[in-house]
């Protein structure tokens, strides 16, 4: 193994596997594990330079070089870094410390940034992103506030370019060229533009996918998801927890946004059978790459269904659905809604979360299998000590990604998952896998509703959400 | 003990049969008499059947819950050790603090404070008989408290709750029925069946039930909570709780809400006079926060010292962050212990802040064993909602505004330190919310006969009837009023 092998490994996956994805989920464990150990070796002594809050983790706890893979547990963020910051920043407009504080978390130096007068969210990510290569992808958090991940360009291309091949190749086939590179209608049951969690994808989304044809791309929605409506929301959830809504001090530029927010609401009404319609009349036998959500994907299906409707799609099309139910409970037999109207397109399912790069797809086995620049821990839950990597371990799922160039590699989910380290999955792959029951540990213990303390705790008032929905509807 | 009976007991009878099984929030289930087809059983057949308890004084009835308090004894009574053991496995607090609450629950039945609790929130005469009293239009009024027939729904948090429900209850005249909690399935019960045992055939035995069902089971709420089987409902806990319980109130059938609460501490600037002085307010803010591991609405979560926010100031919230800390360590287990059940997305959030050094410094918390995270801000963590087990959020603020912010419709108790400046604060945290005010490290002990979420429960338990004499000559009689047409008769 050279270096250079291994530089392509960790700075451009699918051209170290010659963008196959048989030969990315073919290769040996051992070699595998030789290689993204040797990457993350590398890539630990240069984030260690590179990102403050790295080198102060490493520093405190008195890490100079990794040298095996449970080295790096100690030095992985919890996914909350990204969320760390105070809200009241964003609330007093301190853009100059937000950004401060972005910058301990990515290997860019943002201190020439300028942000003066700024005055939302999106503009702080405007300016930051026209300032310097940073691609921010956002999501949203239960307690008011929502993670910022600093991640840059060559890496949001170069995940399209994994998306692309993952979506349309067959594992156990060599792609064809009309795999490689093709050309197709993209299916988009979401906001046409924002930063939002995957909406920030959908400038690459178009480029990678339609050639850049922008009548080849079909939004659910014509409106941009807005980051401050977005924000919003969560404040007005965390003021409503604490009992504080009335002294939600909204600023006035904000609080005009909730009529836009509800005038697009009203708007949706219509846009969803209108693009009910396109997509079984107007796309019908063209070739489509479509993603979302399984909720969404069922509520547009079950919805077609009603109507007598099916989309009819090219059969090399594609469909990529996961990212779990977001709360919403689904129907019994929901994927067989989905198929139904989907009609004989191949649809896959991916794991994904936003802190690290690589949609996990599952095989036909529904096993979700990792990515190979993706080093996979099982952690105890509680204490974050990683369990041995043999037999069938159920933890909280950790990663360290060897290619994430802009932001640590490493970080603890939420989830809690299921990896048998030593069977090899019957689909054919190499490659370790996450089971298919994925759990987030906050969502664990709900349903218990006698369970009473009377001490007032988070998950008791998001009930009052609803309620104070209504009450103010 | 993996799973246990939890059976229904019915104004001094025990119900045992058609067990049908429930699973809990920790890893156990237990078994329980089919709710839905013993419900019939646990209302009061008629009010009239409320007469007996009025065929005895109130100082018999002390004597009789006098008799049960030292039958409560921990180590002398089987139904108590095995409660204890149901929720050894059943609740979140470790052994050592529950069985603290245990060893405590006789006291509450002696004679003195019960007679103080009832004088305080009612006054004994008004339970005894009609008090009279002569208003200045001239009328004549006889005032009683009576029993209501009540249904108590309450926390489970720690066994006292328990043993205050039946007290109440009794003192009261009135009549329960006590939905027991899943994670305190059966001390209530240990509590009835021990009065059974010593006073089978008294009406405060009579004159209570006590059976398990899953909160929110609407075939059985619709047909127990109804105006002609319960007068008041009194609602502990969480707030989908008692929300849920709402839409059964209507005109006849009342709720008493002790919903839920949070509670937080303020420390002024006269803390850190000097090191003897900064060490005491530590360990008193240290039990605010540790005492029963922090699962109760008492206890404090978010700390706001007047220390300033300046470098000086900041040094200074580290410095009694420290402290506390280190502090919480140390109480004895029958106060506080490593949590054995943690909260893992607060864990999670509190490794985000610790990474975050600009604007947090966090103490402890590796190992799940509890966490003091100083804000270098003047602003609470964005989970402050979250904090539990142990984990608080000291906040170093410059103005006492900053903290009247804070505080709201669902804060509890705010332990404050010094006296002086609880005295200011007094008048006006009341207007923000604050319920309750006391004395650094007071506010994990509980005394139940002052009054509790800003209103007096027991006063409202009861109802309270007026018998008027009105005569002629003393209040002006309707019937003389000048114009009125006296009947004109044709005979």
């Amino acid at each position: 193994m050279t270096t250079q092998s291994v530089q392509t490994f960790m700075n451009s996956p699918l051209t170290y596997f010659g963008e196959s994805i048989t030969s990315m989920h073919s290769i040996a464990r051992a070699e595998l594990e030789e290689l993204q150990c040797e990457a993350m070796i590398l890539r630990f002594a240069e984030h260690r330079q590179s990102i403050e809050m790295v080198r102060k983790l490493a520093e405190r706890l008195g890490i100079t070089a990794v040298d095996k893979f449970d080295d790096i547990v100690p030095l992985m963020f919890s996914h909350t870094a990204y969320k760390a910051y105070p809200a009241a920043l964003i609330d007093n407009n301190r853009w100059d410390l937000m950004t401060r504080w972005l910058g301990k978390l990515t290997t860019y130096d943002l201190s020439q940034v300028d942000v003066a007068g700024c005055d939302s969210i999106d503009e702080w990510l405007d300016r930051l992103e026209t300032q310097t290569p940073l691609q921010i992808v956002t999501s949203s958090g239960t307690t008011g506030t929502f993670s910022v991940i600093p991640k840059d360009v060559p890496i949001t291309i170069e995940g399209m370019h994994i998306w692309k091949n993952m979506v349309f190749q067959t594992f156990g086939r060599e792609p064809t060229e009309d795999e490689l590179n093709p050309v197709v209608d993209v299916i988009w049951p979401n906001f046409s533009e924002g930063r939002f969690g995957m909406t920030r994808m959908v400038p690459w989304m178009k480029r990678e996918f339609t050639g850049g044809d922008e009548s080849r791309f079909h939004p659910l929605y014509a409106g941009a998801m807005d980051t401050d409506l977005m924000f919003l929301a969560n404040k007005m959830r965390a003021a409503a927890a604490k009992g504080e809504l009335n002294r939600l001090q909204l600023d006035p530029k904000l609080a005009a946004r909730k009529d836009e927010l509800i005038a697009m609401q009203q708007r949706q009404m219509t846009e969803v059978p209108e693009f009910i319609a396109r997509m079984t009349n107007q796309l019908r036998g063209k070739r489509v790459f479509m993603t979302s959500t399984y909720n969404l994907m069922y509520n547009l299906a079950s919805a077609g269904l009603d109507e007598g409707a099916r989309a009819q799609f090219a059969s090399n099309s594609a469909i990529l659905t996961g990212g779990g139910a977001k709360g919403q409970v689904l129907p019994e037999g929901y994927m067989d809604v989905i198929r139904e109207f989907y009609g004989g397109v191949r649809i896959q399912e991916g794991y994904a979360f936003s802190e690290h790069n690589g949609v996990h797809f599952a095989c036909d086995e529904g096993r979700y299998h990792l990515q190979p620049w993706v080093i996979p821990f099982i952690l105890e839950p509680e204490s974050s000590r990683p369990l041995p990597r043999a037999g069938r371990k159920t933890g909280r799922f950790a990663v360290y990604d060897v290619v994430n160039q802009s932001h640590w590699g490493g970080v603890i989910t939420g989830d809690e998952v299921t990896i048998d380290w030593d069977r090899p999955c019957p689909c054919g792959r190499n490659s370790l896998a996450l089971e298919h029951s994925i759990m987030r540990f906050s969502e664990k213990n709900e349903g218990q509703d006698d369970k009473i303390s009377c001490a007032a705790t988070h998950e008791v008032h998001n009930e009052a959400i609803d309620f104070l929905r209504e009450f103010q509807s | 003990m993996t799973t246990f009976t939890v059976p229904m007991f019915v104004r001094g009878r025990l119900i045992t049969d058609d067990l049908v099984p429930f699973a809990s929030r920790l890893d156990h289930s237990f078994q329980a008499p089919d709710p839905v087809k013993h419900v019939h059983a646990l209302p009061l057949r008629s009010p009239s059947d409320m007469a007996d308890l009025y065929a005895v004084s109130f100082g018999e009835i002390v004597d009789v819950l006098t008799e049960l308090g030292a039958a409560l004894a921990f180590e002398r009574n089987a139904y108590v050790q095995e409660a204890y053991e149901a929720c050894l496995v059943s609740n979140p607090m470790p052994e050592s603090i529950l069985r603290t609450g245990y060893v405590a629950l006789p006291a509450m039945f002696t004679r003195e404070s019960m007679r103080e609790l009832a004088e305080a929130q009612i006054g004994i005469d008004h339970l005894e008989g009609w008090v009279p009293r002569r208003l200045l239009d001239g009328r004549e009024i006889r005032v009683r408290a009576f029993g209501a027939r009540t249904l108590h729904i309450p926390a489970g948090n720690g066994g006292l709750v328990a043993g205050i429900t039946v007290l109440r209850n009794a003192l009261t005249r009135s009549d329960a029925i006590i939905k027991a909690p899943s994670n305190d399935p059966l001390t209530a019960m240990a509590i009835a069946r021990t009065l059974a045992d010593i006073a089978p055939d008294h009406p405060i035995t009579k004159h209570l039930a006590v059976a398990y069902w899953k909160g929110g089971d609407e075939q059985l709420e619709e047909q127990l909570y109804k105006p002609e089987h319960i007068e008041k409902i009194i609602a502990w806990g969480g707030f989908a709780s008692v929300k849920h319980v709402t839409r059964y109130i209507q005109p006849g059938l009342e709720l008493i809400a002790l919903d839920p609460k949070r509670s937080a501490t303020i420390i002024g600037p006269e803390a850190f006079e000097d090191e003897d002085t900064l060490r005491e307010v530590a360990m008193r803010a240290a039990c605010d926060i540790g005492a029963g591991n922090q699962e109760g609405c008492v206890n404090a979560r978010v700390i706001y010292v007047l220390s300033g926010t300046d470098e000086a100031g900041l040094a200074k919230a580290n410095r009694l962050g420290r402290l506390v800390y280190e502090s919480m360590l140390g109480l004895p287990d029958f106060i506080s212990t490593t949590p054995k059940v943690v909260d893992p997305t607060l864990l999670d959030n509190v490794e985000g802040s610790r990474l975050t050094e600009d604007w947090y410094r966090v103490f402890g918390g590796e190992h799940a064993e509890g966490a003091i995270i100083v804000s270098q801000l003047d602003e609470p963590v964005h989970y402050s909602t979250l904090l539990s087990g142990r984990v608080a959020n000291i906040v170093p603020v410059d103005s006492i505004d900053k903290v009247t912010e804070a505080v709201n419709a669902y804060t509890q108790t705010i332990g404050i330190y010094p006296e002086s400046l609880k005295v200011r604060l007094r008048d006006t945290l009341s207007l923000f919310g604050a319920q309750r005010l006391t004395s650094l490290g007071y506010a994990a002990s509980v005394n139940f006969t002052i009054p509790q979420d800003a209103m007096e429960p027991v006063r409202r338990m009861c109802k309270w009837i007026v018998e008027e004499r009105c005569s002629p000559d003393q209040v002006l009689p309707l019937w003389q009023s000048p114009g009125l047409t006296p009947i004109r008769t044709t005979m």
